[in-house]
């Protein structure tokens, strides 16, 4: 990729904060639409492949993929007994990660949480502070929401409804298919509308009981949908086709970049239209205003290396730092003009704070599996991905919403069973005979999105960069709860009626946060009492600062929110770059 | 020991930590000076001295004795068959003397030098012979008795075993042997598609 100095003497149209699935998608649709981008990340720019090393085998690993002894990745169990900020009590560890740091292909990818600590509630909070951020080492799911989602509170009466319909975001959405590759099967449901899927991946013989057990109950099961391209993209050298690898399941990225990532999927060829300057190292503290005119001007950033304070001027400003950080960011911008913070007349920025609840699931077996060859199951970009059935024609009696379950069987390079009891001769052949025959899935659910659930700046702690640290005012509440009861209760019928012996159930509710779909901390709405941002992530209080990220979500339905970041992006973006050619920003 | 009945853990315990009390004051604390001393009189098993990236040799965790016996503890766990080698030929005591080796947790390395010498004492207290000295039988014996005991977390013994099965479960299952030979796993290679079960072939749009 062609990349050019950060020009501090320039007024650039536009100024993208955050380098993930939505600065990247601003940064795509911008520069392709002519505007003059510079785009401000965090972190480092990382030798992504050999970091991710996708292939590598354990036995050639220093620590056979783990983290090296000095540092340190947070358990649930610490989650759950210790408090926020997360580093006393773990000195001897020189680096601190979040949960999902525990591998050695991910520990340069997430922060240190002494250097970014946070306070109040318990909360898994995973920050990937480098250029392509979070989708470096994202799950790939990659779903669309519908009106069930867009028109909730017309359904249930909870919440606000989207100023938004399924029909404005569904041609956003095909572009993202086209443009960045999906995998996938047509399924014709209402609740989760088809993509434009390249070469599905097959499901093996377990899932495939599953499913045709599920068929009977009137619920869906399908391949995974993975962000994942099957057949390539003639359109981005950057990229190559799937190869069936199979190491997306080792808490890694993709090294070949078949699964969306946001530097070769969007910054690189964003790059190569010659608009666009990159600044990475950049930590943005505060987005400027102009007292005259009211509206944005700019961002204040330090070096993260130097220390530096440097400022640098945009006629747009585009928030894009991720859900919380973009709240913070917000937050933090508070002048005369706007004392409560940027963009925040209602009050709401911070607030309607939510995501995936996750934990519950179950793990069975294949009675006929048992003891066959091994085979290869895990060469494909993810297993099955079973779709909500709650709340659709039928009311639930003791929660609102629904959830999913993601899943998968087979033989893995590191077997299941492992934990089974005994040791010796026996054990080993057990855990050979078994290796083929588990299949297992867990539970995503709507956390509603409620205004008492929120993010604010904490008076004291600050991070290494002497910026006010995040506060979290956040719990799960009853419906999410119940909703995890009955997760747990229909995973094990499920799996009973398709004959599979079950062998373990989760009923633990993970940390909050753990599911790393937080959103909603500036929400879209038609009512600028209510909400942060107008249909078009615009802020309804400065019409030039744009927040493009999960933070516009008005709830967190239970699909995952990747896709759904960048069509909404992709669709504010365009709008951005109309109103900027007539002058109206 | 009989075969047939559960040994109760807690009662054998306070028999073979007697007989060995003249010997507890001396092993009990096993400081890790004690120990990189006595390896250094002794010659260090080869393949447990390695070299950390700064260059500086670093003494082993395990001494000679001790390397020798969590091989044959390993190699109980997870012995040699008909079909693969076992947890001594994918060099698992190498993996845990490493992992022991740059742990930062202090209490994880006494559990494994109060273990060793537990374990040892168990073996004189049952088979009157250390474990390396007895046979296989015997020793698979000695770690019966922790294994039925298993939930007794509150006995060194039982912690230092559940380490010692999590340890060469790990150091097995990521080795050469334990992917390719045991349970000849198939991926992690170049595929051209995926061939799934026998369900009619999903559509593409």
């Amino acid at each position: 990729m062609a990349e050019s100095e950060i020009d501090l003497n320039k007024t650039y149209d536009a100024v993208v904060v955050g380098s993930g699935a939505a600065g990247g998608m601003a940064a795509h649709v911008l520069t392709s639409r002519g505007l003059q981008v510079l785009m401000l990340e965090a972190g480092k720019k990382l030798p992504i492949e050999q970091e991710l090393r996708s292939m590598e085998w354990p036995y050639n690993n220093p620590h056979r993929g783990e983290l090296p002894p000095d540092r340190h990745a947070l358990t649930f169990n610490e989650y759950t007994i210790r408090n926020p900020p997360y580093g006393p009590g773990f000195e001897k560890s020189k680096h601190l990660h979040s949960y999902i740091g525990s591998s050695d292909y991910v520990k340069n990818i997430v922060v240190d949480e002494r250097e970014n600590p946070f306070t109040g509630t318990n909360y898994a909070w995973v920050r990937a502070r480098c250029l392509g951020g979070k989708t470096n080492i994202w799950g790939r799911l990659a779903l669309r929401l519908s009106d069930y989602d867009f028109k909730a509170k017309s359904r249930d009466g909870f919440g606000e409804d989207w100023p938004i319909s399924y029909s404005d975001l569904a041609p956003y959405y095909d572009k993202v298919d086209l443009y960045l590759g999906i995998t996938g099967v047509k399924e014709n449901l209402p609740h989760l509308p088809d993509s434009i899927f390249q070469r599905p991946t097959r499901l093996n013989c377990a899932e495939v009981t599953l499913k045709q057990s599920l068929q009977k109950m009137g619920r869906v099961l399908t391949p995974y949908r993975a962000g994942v391209t099957t057949d390539g993209l003639k359109h981005n050298k950057y990229r190559s086709r799937c190869w069936g690898r199979g190491a997306c399941e080792r808490k890694g990225g993709c090294d070949i970049h078949a699964a969306f990532d946001s530097p070769t999927g969007l910054i690189y060829p964003a790059a190569d239209t010659g608009n666009l300057t990159l600044r990475t190292n950049a930590v943005v503290r505060e987005v400027t205003v102009d007292p005259q005119t009211g509206k944005a001007s700019g961002v204040h950033f330090i070096d993260s290396q130097t220390m530096k304070d440097y400022t640098v001027r945009g006629k747009v400003v585009i928030v894009a730092a991720s859900t919380l950080e973009s709240a913070r960011l917000l937050l933090l911008s508070k002048s005369r003009l706007y004392p409560n913070g940027l963009a925040n007349s209602s009050g709401h920025v911070g607030h309607n704070f939510c995501e995936h609840i996750m934990g519950p699931g179950v793990t069975g077996q294949v009675q006929n599996l048992v003891g066959k060859p091994s085979t290869l199951d895990d060469g494909r970009p993810g297993g099955f991905y079973l779709t909500r059935f709650r709340n659709l024609t039928e009311k639930h009696p003791k929660f609102i919403r629904g959830y999913g379950f993601e899943g998968g069987s087979g033989a893995r390079m590191f077997p299941q069973g492992t934990d089974a009891h005994g040791f010796g001769a026996s054990f080993k052949e057990e855990v050979r005979q078994n290796q083929g025959s588990y299949i297992g899935m867990g539970a995503f659910g709507e956390v509603l999105a409620r205004y008492e659930n929120y993010v604010d700046l904490d008076p004291v702690v600050k991070d290494k960069w002497g910026i006010p640290a995040l506060r979290f005012h956040y719990k799960f509440g009853d419906n999410e709860h119940r909703m995890a009861e009955d997760m747990k209760e229909t995973a094990q019928e499920m799996f009973e009626a398709a004959g599979f012996k079950i062998t373990h159930v989760s009923n633990r509710v993970l940390t909050e946060g753990w599911s790393i779909h937080e959103l909603g901390t500036a929400r879209m709405g038609n009512d600028p009492k209510t909400s942060v941002l107008n249909q078009f992530q615009q802020s309804h209080d400065v019409k030039n600062l744009f927040v493009v990220d999960g933070s516009a979500f008005v709830n967190a339905s239970c699909q995952n929110p990747t896709w759904t970041i960048m069509a909404l992006c992709w669709r504010s973006c365009d709008y951005l770059a109309d109103e900027f050619g007539k002058g109206n920003l | 020991m009989s075969k047939n009945e559960p040994i109760n853990l807690k009662q054998d315990r306070r028999q073979w930590l007697k007989a060995s009390a003249t010997v507890l004051g001396a092993s009990l604390l096993p400081l890790p000076a004690v120990a990189a001393k006595a390896s250094q009189s002794e010659a260090p098993p080869a393949k447990a001295q390695s070299k950390p990236a700064g260059g500086k040799t670093v003494a082993p965790f395990f001494t000679p004795a001790q390397y020798a016996l969590v091989e044959e503890l390993s190699e109980t766990i997870i012995p040699a068959d008909s079909h693969s080698g076992g947890a001594k030929a994918a060099k698992v005591a190498d993996y845990i003397e490493q992992e022991l080796r740059e742990s930062t947790d202090d209490s994880r390395k006494s559990t494994w030098h109060e273990g060793l010498r537990l374990v040892d004492l168990m073996s004189q207290h049952y088979h009157g012979k250390s474990f390396v000295d007895s046979s296989s039988e015997e020793r698979i014996a000695v770690l019966t008795v922790l294994s039925d005991n298993d939930q007794m977390t509150d006995l060194p013994e039982v912690r230092f075993f559940r380490e010692l099965k999590h340890l060469t479960v790990r150091g097995y299952y990521t080795s050469k042997i334990g992917i390719h030979n045991e349970l000849e796993y198939k991926g992690n290679r170049l595929l051209l598609e995926f061939v799934g079960c026998d369900d009619p072939a999903p559509k593409s749009s």
